[in-house]
């Protein structure tokens, strides 16, 4: 993660002591009313739960509210409580990418992470690859190519690809094509049960030349 | 019935023949070999693609309802136990609790790890979970078996006290079912006998024996098996489920629950591969706890598996252990004898497929004696064609170590015993295609040379019979005033892609554009259809959609010549589907307007399998379809390690409807069997009794890095079995792949690895690289057979 500039509670506290912040801290007993305190910065140091308390952070570019245990993951989060499906529930612990999403740009498995640890963040999700009804390019691609079967997967084979598509444009060896090895690394998590795979790389693999055509045009 | 005849252009490219056919009343004339169709056989992309690539598709996993409860179920820990005491007091009292169920009685036998005991509904899935650990059971835990092996010895404990029902689902396939009594733990399946096989051997001059075992092997789709019961009235239910057969859920909850409608919904599912049949899943009665639970809490209940459980009580592929007797006499295959042990568990249906018996009809002896075994271990159930994949390894790795006996090419062996005129192409074909003789050469010379990298082919035959069914499919056309067209029929799409071949039926009957084409489909009302079982979806729906089509066009004709005053044989359909007649001419979008009512409705079935071509099809009552794959590995023979980098899969699917879906369909049965074949295993320890992989960390699936490069040929064959033509794909295309790659990696090394997964460390036990352990012996020409113990 970047580095903050702006004074940070954690920031603060680190300077004042641990001594000062236990004592400082308070028992919530407010945290089911919606007008309680709401965790909107995930590097704070706030004592929650074990009762829902809320939290702030933007999915798919839009602000998002919701109120849960510490307990409760990002995806069940996103699942139960913001009706955001496209995230599947596969292996929950992280071995299968069905879950990711974007967080703050980067692909993360959110049923790995804790809700609380976004709050102040941005996740997007498959959801939120679209501009309303318009599928992206990399979206479109996939239709065309046929990179979907059941489609329990796809949702987080965009993430990955869509990450892979962003990492490659923003520079770093920029001007060397994309590979298939370097799709299949980019997808490398991401398990596919009806073996979807080589209609991923040849999606990925279009946009990405059909991007450069448009680039060197 | 009033059959009428026409005469047709079938069979197989290059060899296609004028035939007669009797057509029953109201079917369509078939397509053959002379039809130009203009959507049907093109790479349409599906039509609900925007959905999946969006995260808007909604599974059962993500349905919500108001008031929705979720549920968990407590699960046996003990591969055996008796029930002494149940108390789900405390755990009806946890936060968010609304009903608690205990499935087990005190006294009731449990029979593995994983089987259901109790189950609780909560407001949150963490709070059912959390409430499960309240639930207060007293076990006496009793002797187990969980390996096959062990599960066969005189003492072994007895699995099953009474006789055991057998359970099939439209996953398997169809024809003899029914096995002998057991005896101990061991159950006999008919078995499979041409000629007698004790004389074939004494009358070989060439033999070959050998014990060849596969693993247990789980079907690990990625939405896990679950279903969203809600009660409608006392007597009526609407479920959301996981199923790739709706009618099958129906039908078991109307059962169970004595209902008088269960309406079954699955608007999308995240495969299945022969596990999802019925309202309960193979070992936990999922059905059942949902619907109680709903009945006691007064609310919508939802139950999903989650990965552990999807592991253990939803089915699985069972393993074998196959013995393996062939002999040849000239120079010719003369006998198949294969007498296999599998376990499927608690449950049945540990075969070994029609492969020995169907592919190989020249030779005159054959049998197959397979026998299900009984462990403490869940139930095995269809899995992507149930034993196949099995049969297909033993029988093919076998005839190639007979041939490196016999000091003939593999292929050869096969071409002189194989008299499937498609199959017999295909190898031809795809041995040219593929390099095989080449690739055979370097193979010999890296053996030869004794690199460290080596490299082999292999190839193998799969076998499927055309299971298209009559009278499941009820489908509904309507034509409406606005120039739309609506398909309907219940039938789930399980990934293959029916929903958009039967939307370019549509278009291809009508001559309208696809995007004017709406399907419904995934629920019960919209009228009965088939399983995604057996390959038969395809072949079973589309005719049925297309007579209704048909029906409704013929009704526009005679509206056009209503329109046109000219008599209805006077009509001619022309470009974007107008309507010509006389010197008038009418749009398809004008002659809509002009429907009576809101619409043109029609509704159809699919009539029987009527024709066949080519004819004479060895090897089964159904036209039989034939494929064959070419698989290339890359073996390091220092480390074990084998890479498939190579399959060359030649499939017959009939007249194709989607060469773009079909093409993915043909993608993941190699994908699949390679991963069968190198990676996947299920482990459960013999003292627990539990499995020790139940995740997908340590249970090894295909990835992407892993897959090796996929080409495919279609060989297009005029059927006339239907219709539309259409026969099944989804499970020969994953038939034949493990048995090529262990040829190939037979080819690679000189001995054969005869166990899946083929892993580094029994490739190096083959080799006779692991200090101690002979190697399996030489099969191949090698430089220097290398000795045991040789790398130390």
């Amino acid at each position: 993660m970047s580095e903050r500039t702006k004074l940070t509670r954690r920031g603060l506290f680190r300077g004042v002591g641990t001594a000062t912040l236990i004592s400082g801290c308070v028992k919530r007993k407010d945290h089911e009313k919606s007008d309680g305190p709401v965790v909107d910065d995930a590097t704070a140091p706030a004592e929650i739960g074990p009762d829902p308390t809320p939290l702030r952070f933007t999915l798919n570019g839009k602000p998002a509210e919701v109120s849960v245990e510490p307990r409760v993951t990002l995806l069940e989060a996103l699942r139960l409580d913001l009706d955001t499906t496209g995230p599947k529930v596969v292996c929950d612990r992280g071995a299968c990418s069905a879950c990711l999403v974007l967080v703050d740009g980067q692909p993360r498995n959110s049923c790995m992470m804790l809700a609380h640890d976004i709050a102040g963040r941005e996740v997007v999700t498959a959801e939120g690859l679209a501009k309303g009804d318009e599928l992206s390019a990399l979206q479109r691609a996939f239709v065309e190519h046929d990179a979907l079967q059941c489609g329990f997967c796809t949702s987080g084979m965009l993430i990955s690809c869509a990450a892979l598509l962003r990492h490659h444009a923003s520079g770093g060896p920029g001007d060397e094509a994309l590979t298939a090895e370097r799709v299949r690394d980019a997808i490398a998590g991401n398990l596919c049960r009806c073996g979807t795979y080589p209609h991923v790389v040849a999606a990925v693999l279009d946009v990405a030349g059909a991007s450069r055509q448009k680039a060197g045009a | 019935m009033a059959d009428r005849k026409v005469t047709l252009n079938l069979g197989l490219p290059g060899k296609l023949r004028k035939l007669k056919l009797s057509l029953p009343e109201g079917e369509a004339r078939p397509w053959d070999a002379d039809s130009k169709l203009t959507v049907v056989g093109t790479a349409v992309p599906r039509i609900d693609g925007h959905l999946k690539v969006s995260g808007r598709a909604k599974y059962t996993f993500d349905v919500a309802l108001p008031g929705m409860l979720w549920a968990a179920v407590l699960r046996s820990p003990h591969p055996a136990a008796r029930v002494v005491s149940i108390d789900t007091s405390a755990a009806a009292k946890r936060p968010g609790v609304k009903a608690v169920l205990a499935v087990a009685k005190a006294g009731d036998r449990l029979l593995f790890a994983g089987q259901d005991v109790a189950a609780v509904a909560a407001e949150r899935p963490e709070q059912a979970r959390d409430a499960l650990a309240h639930v207060k059971v007293e076990y006496e835990p009793l002797p187990f078996v969980v390996d096959t092996a062990g599960a066969m010895k005189d003492k072994a404990p007895l699995v099953h006290q009474a006789a055991v029902e057998e359970r099939r689902t439209e996953g398997d396939e169809p024809g003899a079912a029914g096995g002998s009594k057991a005896s101990g733990n061991v159950r006999p399946l008919p078995p499979s006998v041409r000629g007698d096989a004790a004389k074939g051997l004494r009358e070989s001059d060439t033999t070959h024996e050998a014990t060849y075992v596969t693993q247990v092997h789980t079907h690990s789709a990625l939405e896990t098996h679950g279903l969203l019961v809600r009660w409608d009235s006392p007597k009526s239910m609407t479920v959301w489920a996981s199923t790739q057969g709706i009618l099958s859920v129906s039908d078991e909850l109307v059962a169970l629950f004595e209902l008088e409608k269960a309406r079954v919904i699955t608007e999308f599912l995240g495969g299945g591969f022969g596990a999802k049949f019925g309202a309960s899943a193979p070992g936990s009665r999922m059905g059942f706890i949902a619907g109680e639970l709903a009945r006691a809490a007064k609310a919508p209940v939802k139950l999903m598996c989650d990965r552990h459980e999807e592991h253990v009580c939803t089915g699985n592929r069972p393993d074998s252990r196959q013995t393996v007797k062939l002999g040849a006499k000239g120079g010719k295959l003369h006998v198949i004898d294969v007498e296999s042990h599998g376990t499927a568990g608690i449950g049945t249906g540990a075969g070994v497929g029609r492969n020995a018996i169907g592919i190989y009809t020249r030779i005159p002896h054959v049998r197959v004696q397979a026998n299900d075994v009984f462990t403490n271990g869940g139930p095995g159930t269809a899995m992507r064609a149930p034993g196949h994949p099995q049969g297909a390894f033993a029988l093919e790795l076998a005839i190639d170590e007979l041939a490196a006996k016999l000091g003939v090419d593999p292929l050869e062996l096969r071409l002189a015993n194989d008299e499937h005129p498609v199959r017999r192409q295909q190898f031809s074909e795809g041995a040219a295609k593929f390099g095989w003789k080449e690739l055979r050469e370097r193979s010999a010379k890296l053996r030869e040379r004794d690199t460290r990298i080596r490299r082999g082919v292999g190839v193998a035959a799969s076998i499927w019979g055309d299971f298209g069914r009559a009278n499941m499919t009820l489908a509904t056309v309507s034509v409406f005033r606005d120039g739309t067209i609506e398909i309907k029929n219940g039938v789930q799409d399980i990934g293959g892609g029916i929903i958009t071949v039967l939307a370019q039926i549509g278009a291809e009957v009508f001559g309208r554009p696809l995007s004017t084409v709406r399907v419904k489909f995934g629920d019960s009302e919209y009228g009965s259809s088939v399983g995604s079982g057996g390959s038969q979806t395809t072949s079973s729906v589309t005719p049925a959609v297309r007579n209704a089509c048909e029906k409704a066009r013929t009704m526009l004709t005679e509206l056009a010549a209503k329109q046109l005053k000219v008599a209805t044989k006077d009509v001619r359909w022309g470009d974007e589907a107008t309507a010509h007649g006389g010197s008038g001419s009418i749009t398809f979008t004008q002659l809509c307007k002009k429907i009576d009512g809101e619409a043109i409705v029609t509704t159809a079935y699919r009539p029987e399998t009527y024709g066949h071509e080519p004819m004479a099809f060895p090897g089964g009552k159904q036209y039989q379809i034939a494929g064959v794959q070419f698989a290339e590995v890359e073996v390091d023979s220092w480390t074990g390690v084998v890479r498939a980098t190579r399959v060359l899969a030649l499939h017959d699917c009939g007249r194709v409807m989607n060469p773009l879906t079909l093409r993915s369909q043909i993608n993941g049965g190699v994908i699949l069997g390679t991963s069968y074949a190198l990676m996947e295993e299920r482990v459960l320890d013999n003292d627990l009794g539990r499995m020790l992989n139940p995740n997908l960390e340590s249970y090894k699936i295909l990835g992407a890095r892993d897959v090796p490069e996929i080409e495919v040929v279609i060989t297009e064959v005029h059927t006339g079995a239907n219709n539309t033509g259409a026969v099944g794909i989804g499970e020969p295309a994953t038939i034949p792949t493990a048995a090529a790659i262990a040829c190939a990696v037979h080819d690679a090394l000189g001995v054969a690895v005869r166990s899946l997964p083929l892993t580094p460390a029994k490739v190096l036990a083959a080799l006779g690289k692991i200090p101690g352990q002979p190697s399996a012996g030489t099969t191949l020409a090698t430089a220097t057979p290398s000795p045991a113990g040789r790398s130390r």
